[in-house]
């Protein structure tokens, strides 16, 4: 298709704004993460005296490799588990016909509309009262309910859109039930369920509420968490470098799945909320 | 679906492919409540429970640091956050901070959905780098703004030629927290816009265009129409997420300069008081406020999806 | 199903913590301190568990940086009743809270008598609540004023002539900053705390009773005028005590009030102005009247929950003892609260300052004691912040009716 030099330089004009809007704070805090202590307060955009020392330091902290650990572990675990049950919920919703079916629909919808800080201080006691305060399931049970809306409603568009007649198909062909759900049906369900994982993957590691009220150690603290409460150099001094460097560690794979996975996150989003 | 299943079963005389039937339909049901039950259960128990829960606190003195002194007080609480002046307060600073930022990202959301919809070249990299923010965690998004607006260590004071810091002020603290949340989630609306694009059909452009409307008249008059019911969801899904901010104030200042939120409120009553009472009745008035705007949006659904019709 | 998540999800969970189980007859007692640089406390750690001849063995955990996200982890694990915590590290402030709610043990008998010798009346009375004392003095804190010898011949005697120098000094083009701590946080209340008592007022004149009043209002007015004056630092309402650090050591500020760490700082960073600073007593309120300075400092306690108390006490004994605390003041910066050491060689060495800080340790502004304290000092820096905006006409009725409704908890903060 031919285009006017006009389109391309108004389109180029726009990438340009968008691109620039996006990157102007991830390229600043990893600017911030390499300049020296001594320059970290010269207010220039980009360092004046690099150094790895930042990085270093925090990777040197059991407080941030304990975070990380307990950031990793936690959310992969509160993903599988959601990923798991929304799965069969999913399953029921798009294809079963029972009784109740909306309900579980709207009170999913009502569920993703919950403000988590309501439920923050019942949970603290709770948990308090029977030893999960500052452990792992203490913070992979919220994520649980609260990413689980988000999975049923993605898994239930992509399931409707699976040509169930095919499994039927396979076993009039006379493939077991079992083989025709593995060797048909799965294949297809399976970007969908990748999807819809990606996104609570990062629901659980966006967290912050749940982690700043219902943690305070390197037992289960998570990394938004722990760079709240960074301690510096001194008793009195700040920790700009450190929080940088973590901030930027956080970042990274979060930057990585979205550049790969971009088709699948637009998809499950917009499928999600289109279909709900 | 599940006709297409049934028209797929061998042909069985009628009588008993009737029986048959109710007995699937039966069984079915199981399965399907079933199936439905863990994830429901896990949902009811971590989100119903802890607001009855709620509810029974906020009737109570219970301050964990006076432990003795715990006792059923009834409406007591109520009384006195809304009799407070400092709850108001939050409510309205609460408001600003749901109404600015949410009208920013519907209109620079909708630019960037119609870029990403519509851009002729550089489609995938454009649309990755859009999303970034998206995917960026909250904390981090705050703290990058924030040291970026700070008088000593940021680029922002020092490429305006600020003499003073401007997080002191309220007003240039509302608008480095503004434009925090706008950057980060302006991805998000601009997704859910996009699906609603992709749901406008090209014929009725062109039909448009051929009838002489310009480009400005085709978006208000097409675009917009059809667009309403994914412009409601949009707006619900983050009216209801910018009114329960928190990270960004948290990091930002931890509500200082007269930018305090319900939500950083409720956190400092519960978790940093330990007066679990009063700060359970600032979270039950937090979830009705939520249920009362979830609740004027859907009937504002009903309304926009009435004559268009829903999308299936 | 649920059951099975839970359990797999808590055995994950005791795979990844499940570490670090005391070995042998050594009891691991854990203490919880702010994070301290130097290594001071990690080495009396060890010493006092080597000299302990395998009877408890001290494992040194950090706490955040600040004082307010201290007490924020500390009250929730102390609520939750975590064992974990053996030995607490308190604010000064923190003892009657800590105490009323019944998570630190009182110190009787001998081993009362062994952290209290020699100790200055200031420390000891942070540490006690209700005649009963909850915390062993290890170290102690004030502030001075820090001023530079090449601006100002004599330092200012109160805060009214400071603010007047400051103006004299922006007349003529010189650096001019007061920095002093005006953010809306715990030293907010410190400041204000320091201002009413040197006034010759006092915030509460029993653990429930509001004395607000004539000095208060002389307090807020002080705070009103240096934020307003050409000396305040643009970034007043923002500063903590690192924020005043870094304005002093950058050049632009004449005055700044603030703790004893900022001194080896400015040798280390900047030597030239470290040259040129001077230190001389907390400004006055009131001509004529001395100062009398908040105290700060930490004491340790035994937390309630401790699987075992005898060694903890036992040990606390041993890390606050004369050759620790010297460690603590030299290496660390942090002055003690033995009234001896003060006039060690050591820590003359260390603190050419050290007479003044004896000086105000001896007769200091304690903050107010009360189970309330924290919502107390909430509603204070709720007041008073930000500092340019006080209204000196009414901020006294403000002040008073807002604590008076933090005093019986039943107020919103």
């Amino acid at each position: 298709m031919k285009r006017s030099p006009r389109e391309i330089t108004g389109w180029s004009a726009a990438i340009a704004i968008v691109v620039i809007a996006s990157l102007i704070p991830i390229v600043w805090i990893i600017s911030l993460s390499f300049k020296d202590p001594s320059t970290i307060a010269d207010g220039s955009f980009l360092p004046t005296k690099w150094t790895w020392t930042n990085y270093s330091g925090i990777f040197k902290q059991s407080l941030f490799t304990d975070a990380l650990r307990n950031s990793i572990g936690i959310a992969l675990i509160a993903t599988l588990i959601s990923v798991v049950l929304a799965c069969f919920a999913a399953y029921a919703i798009a294809r079963l016909d029972f009784p109740g079916k909306r309900l579980i629909l709207v009170f999913a919808l009502a569920i993703a509309m919950f403000p988590p800080i309501s439920i923050v201080g019942p949970l603290y006691n709770m948990w308090r009262n029977i030893g999960l305060y500052d452990t792992w399931p203490g913070l992979i049970i919220p994520y649980m309910t609260f990413a689980l809306p988000l999975a049923i409603f993605t898994l239930s568009a992509f399931f409707r859109e699976i040509p169930w007649e095919l499994e039927q198909a396979a076993q009039v062909d006379g493939a077991t039930p079992f083989q025709a759900f593995f060797k048909v049906i799965a294949p297809l369900a399976a970007p969908g369920v990748f999807t819809t994982a990606i996104l609570v993957f990062l629901f659980c590691w966006n967290d912050f509420v749940f982690a700043v009220s219902l943690t305070s150690t390197s037992k289960a603290e998570t990394v938004p968490a722990a760079i709240a409460s960074f301690p510096g150099a001194s008793q009195f001094t700040a920790p700009i470098g450190s929080i940088a460097a973590a901030a930027v560690v956080v970042t990274i794979p979060i930057i990585v799945i979205v550049l790969l996975f971009q088709r699948r996150i637009v998809a499950g989003l917009t499928a999600g909320a289109v279909k709900g | 679906m599940s006709a297409t299943a049934a028209t797929n079963q061998p042909v069985t005389p009628a009588p008993s492919r009737k029986r048959h039937l109710t007995e699937r339909a039966r069984a079915e049901r199981r399965l399907g409540w079933s199936l439905v039950a863990p994830a429901g259960i896990v949902m009811i128990a971590v989100s119903i429970y802890p607001i009855v829960y709620a509810f029974v606190l906020s009737l109570q003195r219970a301050d964990l640091r006076f432990p003795a002194a715990n006792k059923f007080i009834g409406l007591d609480n109520y009384k006195t956050v809304l009799t407070s002046p400092l709850w108001w307060q939050d409510v309205w600073h609460t408001v600003v901070l749901t109404v600015i930022p949410v009208s920013l990202e519907l209109v620079i959301g909708m630019a960037l959905a119609l870029i990403m919809h519509r851009v002729i070249f550089g489609r995938g990299p454009v649309r990755a780098i859009a999303l970034i923010p998206y995917g960026i965690v909250t904390v981090v998004a705050a703290y990058s703004w924030r040291y970026a607006w700070e008088a000593d260590s940021g680029w922002i004071p020092h490429l305006l030629g600020l003499k003073s810091d401007p997080l002191t002020s309220t007003f240039r603290s509302y608008l480095a927290i503004i434009v925090s949340e706008v950057w980060k989630t302006t991805p998000f609306m601009a997704l859910l816009l996009l699906g609603g694009l992709a749901l406008v059909p090209d014929e009725l452009h062109e039909a448009a265009k051929v009838d002489g409307a310009t480009a400005w008249q085709r978006f208000w008059r097409i675009t917009i129409p059809l667009m309403k019911p994914a412009i409601l969801v949009a707006l619900l899904f983050r009216t209801l997420d910018a009114f329960r901010i928190f990270d960004t104030v948290y990091i930002f200042n931890q509500g200082a300069h007269g930018t305090e939120t319900v939500s950083i409120l409720a956190y400092n009553q519960l978790l940093n008081r330990l007066n679990l009472g009063l700060g359970s009745a600032v979270s039950v008035l937090i979830f009705l406020m939520v249920a009362l705007i979830a609740f004027l949006f859907i009937k504002g659904f009903g309304a926009a999806a009435a004559p268009g019709g829903g999308e299936r | 199903m649920r059951k099975l998540v839970a359990l797999s999800a808590a055995a994950l969970a005791a795979l990844v913590t499940g570490c670090g189980g005391s070995s042998g007859g050594a009891a691991t007692l854990n203490w919880y301190i702010f994070p301290e640089p130097s290594g001071s406390f990690a080495a009396a750690a060890k010493q006092c568990s080597a000299a302990s001849g395998g009877r408890y063995n001290i494992v040194l955990n950090q706490l955040p940086s600040d004082s307010d996200s201290q007490r924020t982890q500390l009250v929730r694990r102390l609520a939750a009743k975590d064992s974990g915590i053996d030995i607490i590290g308190m604010d000064v402030n923190w003892t009657s809270e800590f105490a009323e709610a019944g998570w630190i043990k009182p110190w009787t008998g001998a081993n009362k008598a062994a952290v209290t010798r020699g100790v200055l009346a200031g420390p000891i009375a942070t540490a006690t609540w209700k005649n009963t004392l909850y915390g062993a003095p290890l170290n102690s804190n004030t502030q001075l004023l820090w001023y530079r010898k090449d601006l100002v011949p004599t330092p200012p005697a109160t805060w009214a002539q400071m603010i007047q120098e400051a103006t004299a000094l922006a007349k003529q083009g010189k650096p001019h900053l007061i920095e002093v701590q005006g953010r809306q946080y715990e030293g907010l209340t410190v400041w204000f705390n320091s201002l009413v008592e040197s006034a010759g007022g006092r915030i509460l004149s029993g653990p429930s009773t509001v004395a607000i009043g004539p000095a208060a209002a002389l307090a807020a007015a002080v705070m009103h005028n240096v934020a307003n004056s050409p000396g305040a630092d643009p970034g007043l309402s923002n500063a903590q005590e690192d924020q005043g650090r870094l304005g002093f050591e950058k050049g632009d500020a004449a005055f700044e009030v603030n703790y004893p760490f900022v001194y080896p700082s400015a040798l280390a960073d900047t030597p030239k102005l470290a040259k040129v600073m001077g230190w001389a007593n907390y400004p006055a309120v009131v001509a004529g009247r001395p100062a009398r300075v908040t105290i700060g400092g930490e004491n340790l306690a035994v937390s309630s929950f401790s699987q075992h108390p005898a060694a903890a006490f036992a040990a606390i004994t041993c890390l606050v003892n004369a050759q620790h605390q010297t460690v603590d003041a030299v290496k660390g910066g942090l002055p003690p609260t033995l009234s001896a050491l003060f006039d060690s060689p050591a820590l003359a060495k260390a603190y050419p300052f050290h007479a003044l800080i004896k000086q105000a340790l001896q007769n200091p502004a304690i903050r107010p004691q009360t189970p309330a304290y924290s919502d107390i000092s909430l509603a204070i820096q709720k007041g008073l912040s930000p500092p340019n905006a006080i209204d000196p006409s009414t901020i006294v009725k403000t002040l008073r009716s807002q604590i008076k409704a933090a005093l019986s908890s039943g107020a919103l903060l």
